[in-house]
Parts: C-alpha cells; structure tokens; sequence
C-alpha cells in the first residue's frame, strides 16, 4: 500500500502579505469623499452667522427657515427658531445674521417687523402680500460691542436712519386729533412724521416725538412754531362761512404744520423741546415762541372776583408781554379768626427773556429777581384793556402807596406774587363818557335847524324880489349918473366934487352893504380903483380897508365845509350876477365912472385948493352917507334886500372857489371879457 | 450522475469552477482552465476570483455612504414661487408630500430616495461580510439579491432626475424657480458610488462559502 503512500500533501499557505500592501488604491476614493464632506461640513459651519434673539409681542407671519432678516432691504440672516420668553408673555425670534454683518449689531440695533399696511396714508409694504412678512433692522457702522437679545418695535419706526434727519420734542397741552404717524407739514409739503404720542411725567401735558427729514430740518430753528393742524376749522364771520382742511390724511390722522415766522434763531439739535400750539394763529399769535415750554410759574391770589379773565389771557410786566395765565381755579383760605373765605388762584407763566433776563436763566433766579421787584412795590393786579376794557389781563406793575409785602417764596405749588386791587378801570370809564356824549349830542335838532336855514337863504335867493335888485341897482346908477351928469353940466368944480364924492360915497356904502355879492364887489373894486387914481387918498384907503375885509372873509376856510343847500343858493346867486351883467350895469357904473374919471381930471386942474376941497369932500361923504342911508332907509324893501344881502355874504364866504377866481379876475367877471 | 444528483438534490456540496481548476467569464459564462487570460469565445479578459475585489466593494460602499449624509442633510430643492422661497429636504419633502396628502407620490419618492439607498447600502453590506461565510447551500437567495440591487440601484437615481427636470423646465423668474440643492449633486454621487459598489461585487463569491464548506 506504498502506493498508498505518498508524501503529505504540502499545506503551504503563501506568506501573509502585510496589509498595506493588499489595500487597493481604490480606497483613495472613500477619503476623498469623505474628505469631500468634512470639508463642506466644516466650510458651513465656519460661515455659519450669529445667533441673535429678538422679542416681538407676536410672530405673525414669521416662519423658521424662511423669513430673512433685511438691513436696507439686503437679506442678512434668516429666522432659525421661533420660540417664547420664559414668561410666554413675548415670541423670542432667533435669527441667524450674517457673520460679517453681526459686529455692526450692537446694543442700539432696531428691529420690526415689516407688514403690509394701511393707514390715512395710503397702503405701504404690499410687496410683502407676495414676500411674506420679513424683520427689518436698523443698526449704525459703529460696533459698539454686539448684543445678542433684543427687544423688537411694535411697529416700524418713523425714521429708520436717524442720520437723514433731525429728532425734535413737541409739547402740547393735549393731544387734539393727532395720532401716531401723522405728518407734519411745512407749507402743506409732508416733511415728516410725529411718534411715540405720550402724556408727560411732570405735568399735564403731552409729549410727541416729531422727525423731520433732512435737509427739511434745516428750515428749524430756536424761533420756529409748531401747530396742530388736525381736523377741519369752521368760521362764519362777515364774508361768509371759511371752511378749513389741510388734507385728508391730517383729518384722520391729525397733523402738525411749523414755520420760522421770526429770524434770529440758531439751528437745533436733536431732542430740542418745542412748544405745540393749537392752531395757526395761536402760534402766530403768541409771542413767546418755545419760552414757555417750562417757564417759571407764579400763583396770584385775588380777593375780588375776576370774571372775564381767561386761561391764556396776557401778562404784562410793566406794560410788556412777558406771560400769559395758564390756570385758573378757586382756593379756599382759613384766616385767622377761622373764618373760610374763597380766593381767586391764578397761575401765571412768565418769560425770563421778557423780564429782561438770560433766556434759559433758572426758575429761582427768576424767582429771586421778582422778590426784588415785590419789596421795591411790584405788585399783580388786574387791568382791562380794549377800547372798552372788556379784555382782562394780568399786570405787574409798580403799585405806589402798597403796605411792604413779600413773595411767599416757599408756596406750593409754585411762589405767591403779592397782588393789588384792580385799578380802576380809567380807560374803559373814559370810553364810557365820550359815548354817553355823543348819544347827548342834539344831532338831530342841529341837523334840522340846518336844513331849515338854507331852506330861508334859498327861498330868499329865489325869490323874485332878490332877482329885482339888480334892477334897483341899476336905477340908483341911472340915478347917479343923472346926478353926476348935472354936476358935470353945472361945470363947477366944487359941485362936480361933491357930486364925484357923493357917487363914491352911494357906491361904497353899496358896497358895504351888498359886500357879499360878487360882482358888485368887482364892480366897486373897479369904481375904488378909478377912485383911487384920483387924488382922494381917504377914500381909497376906506375903500381898501373895505375890500380887505372882504377878502379876509371870502378867503376863510369854512369854504371847505360847504353843504349842499348852499351851493344851490351859489348857483342861484351866479345866476343874478349873470343878470346884473346882462343888464348892463357895468357898462353904466363904467360911464358913471368915465365921467367921474373926467371930472377928477378937471379936479386935478383946481389942485391948488386941494385941502379945503378936501375937507368939503369930507363933509360932502357924510353927507352922501346920510343920502345913501336915507335912500337905503327909503322902503322896506330895500332893507330887507339888504338883509338878503347879510345873509348871502355869510352863504359867500363860504364859497372858496367862486371867491378866489373872483379876487383873480374880478374885471372879466364883471365885464364878461 | 451521482454528482449531478448530488447538485440537484444535495446543494451543500458544490463544485464550483474554481475548485474544477477554471475561471468563467464574468461576461458570457464560459469556463476556461485557469490561467487563461482572456476568453476565446467573447474577448473578455479572464481574471481570477478574488477576494481582494471585495476591497473596491468596500470602498465605493464607504464612499456613497459617507455622501448619503449630506444628502439627507442639505436640501434637495430650492423652490422660489412669487417671493416666496423654500428648500427641502429628501425627508422634508416626503412629510410635506404626506401633509398634502399626496401619498402615492410621498410613497414613490420616500422608496425610492430613502428605502432603496438604505437597503442597498444594507444589502451590498451584507453581501460583502457573508462571503465565505454562506452556509446554506447553492446560495440562491444571495444571488438573487445581488441581482435585485443591481437591478434596482439605478431607479435611486429617479429623484436626481426629477430635480434635474424640474430645475431645467422652472425657470419662470419670479413668478416660479426651481433650483437643486447641494443635496441633489450628494445624493447622485451616494447613488453611483453605491451602484459602482454592487458592480464591484464579483457575484462569483457568493459560491465561496459552499464551496469552502465542503473542502473539511
């Protein structure tokens, strides 16, 4: 069985090859895949942003993963988590933000979130109907130090970038119609917007944020006024009913308007407190400007009863604006016999500046410079003003003769300025009596009487023996002539002299007596003028003293006061000179005067016995006088001519323009050249 | 006829063509003794069984696992429809699928891009550790699984094509956009380094272990 023999089968197994030697390259593949993905991995770790959290007081449309977080409209991280404050009172938002952004997040970082919105204003953000909600932040370049948890705004702010602006403070003593977000108007151009509406900590009062965009804000200064604007202002006065509206938006949303009415200012800085007014003229009204933002106040007390004195009513320091009255009210004293009695408080706001003191001096040096003026007499008291006082104010005033008091510095709420009796009221009581006189005044008698005189002075112009005169008139120069004719055909000198002296004589007592007509005035002046060219130097002078009389009266200036009636009678009276003219008068009294002239010639002759003539001229004028007197004395109808005459000479002197032309021209007048 | 009754009726000893001292084509199946280097009948180069191929296996198994991670992890696709975005997820969109209700469509897409890469991932695994160690005999089962992952490996790759598609049809601007996500460039890497992997098995081992279990 050697067959059965045979060696051992060889059991050689080859020698183990180390390992590293069987490994395919393949495995390269592996790392690298996985080489591959730690890198990815590692790479978006590294990128990954920063955690921020963010409370909002809800979520709305706030989705994990999706909704971004936008600064200027650039996507900057996106909403990771969506979660609760501890006390589930708020929604912690946890945003990833872009790590090269999160140094710029500090601690002054806004965010809101961004919704489609609908105001007075219009629709805004409806982008985001499509977009879906999204947070947007705010935040400056400066890295203040990052924060990570944040408060979020309820609503988006006014003004994102405070930068592009300026932030001012406006107070007002209530809100009136304005709501958050209404605009504020410069010229009716929206230039900005009001926020965070609040009631003010110290004092009644309403505090707004306003923001105006830049470079609007450069229009601010120190000495511009605000004003509500809100709603719709209704007045009904003489011309009408004034309806008021600026815009839909300041209806619903109230608004506010301001304007520089007065230059001097300085620019302002963000946070600079303004006074808002309740309307346009208040402000424009007021002349404190933004004094009286927290103006030293000062309580009156008042014994009397000072109805009629309103909140806002002016202060007068010394005769000058310095305040107005802001609150009114009753105080019930206890003096000290325990009797309760009532007392008027007024509360009174001053301006330092009005005073004549720094404008941003402190409430106690004010205080300290009145309690001055109070031991010097200065004391409150009320005064009317207006034309009829109706209007009360407050002034302080040096009050003499007043017993020392004073400032009760220590009162609450505010000092007490001691007060005076109300003067009494000169100014109003003055008033009172020129009315009282005027009513007296007998306007309607006066008025009457008036009428019933030109009424007489026209009846007497009229009527047709006032139209004869002039036919009189010219008899008495027929007559004259007659007279100087037969003295001139007597020859002799002494009877041509004394013919010559009585015509002078008849003429100038007709012309004393009818010195306010016109052209009889004219024509005497013609016969004094040939007179006086005739060596009767006595004559002349009378006649000229005369003709000054005259003048002085047709010159006077009651000319100017001429009533209707009378212009009438004037017209009246042209019309008889125009008469007299055409009836030839002149024309005679000038051949009258022609042969006076060559009676004077013949007298020039006989000079030598010139004084005797003289004084028999003399005698001859009286007697002339007496010849005129008697003539004039003759009928009763020449003296009531004559007063006729009186009357119209009155109506004449009145007469400027007629008296002027006359005194220029008198010769046309009368000779119709 | 002993032996072939003994194939048919006793498969836990089986001679395999490597015990017989021949190679067989991977390509047309014929045997040839061992040593031959390339096949007479259709050109394909003979190459012995080995273990060491399981290596390959491995490693592209290894590979398509690790960027199956980020492929689940990142999303799949970044849908832009009127401002609005979203990304999803494999995972993600399968349970957005389920919550509209879309079941067939969550069903189809869940298989395909989560249960098929796991279970080949599984399969190829198990595949990969059992050679050598088959002990039932004649080892159908394996083959047959191996044939199922080879098959069905590819259809993994219906939802890189649906997000190819998609990213090339939608394309409207802003109204709707559709983008792939890091995922999708993962996940077809994770599906071919997977099916590489199932290629790289030499199917020819699952017959080692009956093999070997007869040797004594």
């Amino acid at each position: 069985m050697t067959d059965d023999l045979h060696p051992a089968e060889l059991r050689a197994s080859p020698a183990p090859n180390p390992i590293w030697t069987q490994l395919s390259v393949i495995w390269l593949v592996p790392l690298l895949a996985l080489a591959l993905t730690l890198g990815v991995a590692w790479k978006a770790y590294s990128d990954r942003g920063v955690l921020i959290e963010i409370d909002f007081a809800d979520a709305t449309g706030i989705r994990p993963g999706e909704t971004p977080l936008k600064f200027r409209e650039v996507d900057v991280g996106t909403v990771e988590t969506v979660g609760f404050s501890p006390d589930l009172t708020s929604v912690r938002i946890g945003v990833r933000v872009d790590k090269h952004v999160a140094p710029y997040i500090d601690s002054e970082a806004n965010f809101w979130l961004v919704r489609p919105q609908v105001s007075a204003q219009g629709i805004s953000r409806l982008d985001t109907v499509l977009s879906g909600t999204f947070i947007e932040g705010y935040w400056d370049a400066e890295q203040k130090g990052e924060a990570r948890t944040f408060q979020g705004l309820d609503k988006p702010p006014v003004a994102p970038d405070p930068s592009k602006g300026t932030w001012v403070e406006l107070r007002a003593e209530d809100a009136g119609g304005l709501a958050e977000g209404a605009p504020i108007l410069f010229r009716g151009v929206t230039v900005g917007r009001i926020q965070n509406l609040r009631l003010n900590d110290s004092d009644a009062g309403v505090t707004v944020d306003a923001f105006i965009e830049a470079p609007h804000d450069r229009r601010l200064t120190t000495t511009t006024r605000f004003w509500d604007t809100s709603g719709i202002s209704v007045s009904l006065d003489a011309t009408g009913v004034t309806l008021n509206m600026r815009s839909l938006a300041s209806l619903v949303q109230g608004g506010i308007e301001f304007d520089t009415l007065s230059t001097g200012g300085t620019f302002v800085q963000n946070g600079f407190p303004y006074r808002l007014y309740p309307s346009a003229d208040a402000a424009k009204a007021s002349i404190f400007g933004n004094d009286l933002i927290d103006p030293p106040r000062f309580t009156l007390l008042f014994d009397d009863a000072i109805k009629g004195l309103e909140r806002g009513a002016k202060v007068q320091f010394r005769g000058v604006e310095a305040g107005e009255v802001t609150d009114l009210s009753i105080k019930v004293q206890t003096d000290s016999l325990g009797t309760r009695y009532a007392q008027q408080q007024v509360i009174i706001a001053l301006s330092p500046e009005r005073l004549g003191l720094a404008r941003d001096t402190d409430n106690e040096v004010v205080t300290e410079f009145l309690a001055g003026e109070v031991e010097n007499g200065l004391r409150a008291r009320i005064a009317g003003v207006g034309l009829l006082g109706s209007t009360l104010i407050v002034e302080l005033t040096d009050v003499p003769d007043v017993p020392a008091q004073v400032m009760n510095l220590t009162a609450e709420p505010y000092p007490i300025l001691p007060t005076a009796p109300a003067a009494t009221n000169d100014l109003a009581a003055s008033a009172e009596g020129i009315f009282k006189r005027i009513d007296a005044l007998p306007i309607e008698q006066l008025m009457n009487s008036a009428i019933r005189t030109l009424d007489g002075i026209s009846a007497v112009a009229e009527s047709e023996d006032t139209r004869a005169v002039p036919g009189e008139l010219n008899g008495l120069l027929a007559e004259l002539r007659t007279l100087v004719d037969g003295l001139n055909a007597g020859g002799a000198a002494d009877k041509t002299i004394a013919a010559i002296d009585g015509v002078t004589e008849a003429a100038s007592s007709v012309l004393y007596e009818i010195e306010g007509l016109g052209e009889t005035l004219k024509s005497t002046d013609e016969a004094a003028q040939a007179v006086a060219e005739m060596p009767l130097g006595e004559i002349g002078a009378k006649i000229d003293g005369i003709l000054g009389d005259v003048r002085g009266m047709l010159g006077s200036e009651d000319a100017e006061r001429l009533p209707r009636a009378l212009s009438d009678t004037l017209e009246q009276t042209a019309a008889l000179l125009d008469e007299l003219r055409a009836g030839g008068a002149a024309e005679k009294l000038n051949g009258t005067l022609v042969a006076a002239q060559d009676a004077a010639t013949a007298i020039a002759g006989a000079s030598d016995r010139l004084p005797a003539l003289t004084r028999k001229l003399e005698e001859l004028v009286t007697t002339a006088e007496g010849l005129v007197a008697s003539y004039g004395d003759r009928s009763a109808f020449n003296a009531e001519v004559l007063n006729s005459m009186r009357e119209l000479r009155r109506a004449t002197a009145a007469f400027g323009s007629l008296a002027r032309m006359i005194e220029r021209n008198p010769r046309a007048f009368i000779l119709g050249r | 006829m002993a032996r072939d009754r003994t194939i048919l009726s006793a498969p836990e000893t089986v001679l395999t063509a490597r015990d017989a001292g021949l190679t067989g084509c991977t390509r047309c199946g014929r045997v040839w003794p061992e040593g031959t280097q390339t096949c007479g009948r259709c050109g394909a180069r003979l190459h012995p069984v080995s273990t060491a191929g399981l290596q390959r296996v491995w490693a592209w198994w290894l590979a398509g696992l690790i960027f199956y991670i980020p492929a689940n992890l990142y999303p799949m696709l970044r849908t832009a429809t009127l401002g609005s975005s979203q990304q999803n997820t494999i995972l993600g969109g399968v349970v957005e699928l389920v919550a509209h209700h879309n079941y067939l469509v969550a069903g189809v897409v869940f298989v395909a891009s989560i249960v098929i890469p796991i279970a080949k991932f599984f399969a190829i695994a198990y595949l990969a550790l059992s050679v050598g160690h088959e002990r039932r005999a004649g080892s159908h089962p394996h083959l047959r699984l191996y044939e199922v992952v080879e098959f069905i490996g590819r259809w993994s790759m219906i939802d890189v094509f649906v997000v190819a598609i998609l990213s090339a049809l939608v394309q409207l601007g802003a109204v709707a956009s559709i983008h792939p996500g890091p995922a999708a460039a993962s996940f077809a890497l994770s599906v071919a380094f997977t099916m590489l992997s199932a290629q790289s098995f030499d199917p020819r081992l699952i017959w080692r272990g009956p093999a070997q279990a007869k040797d004594p």
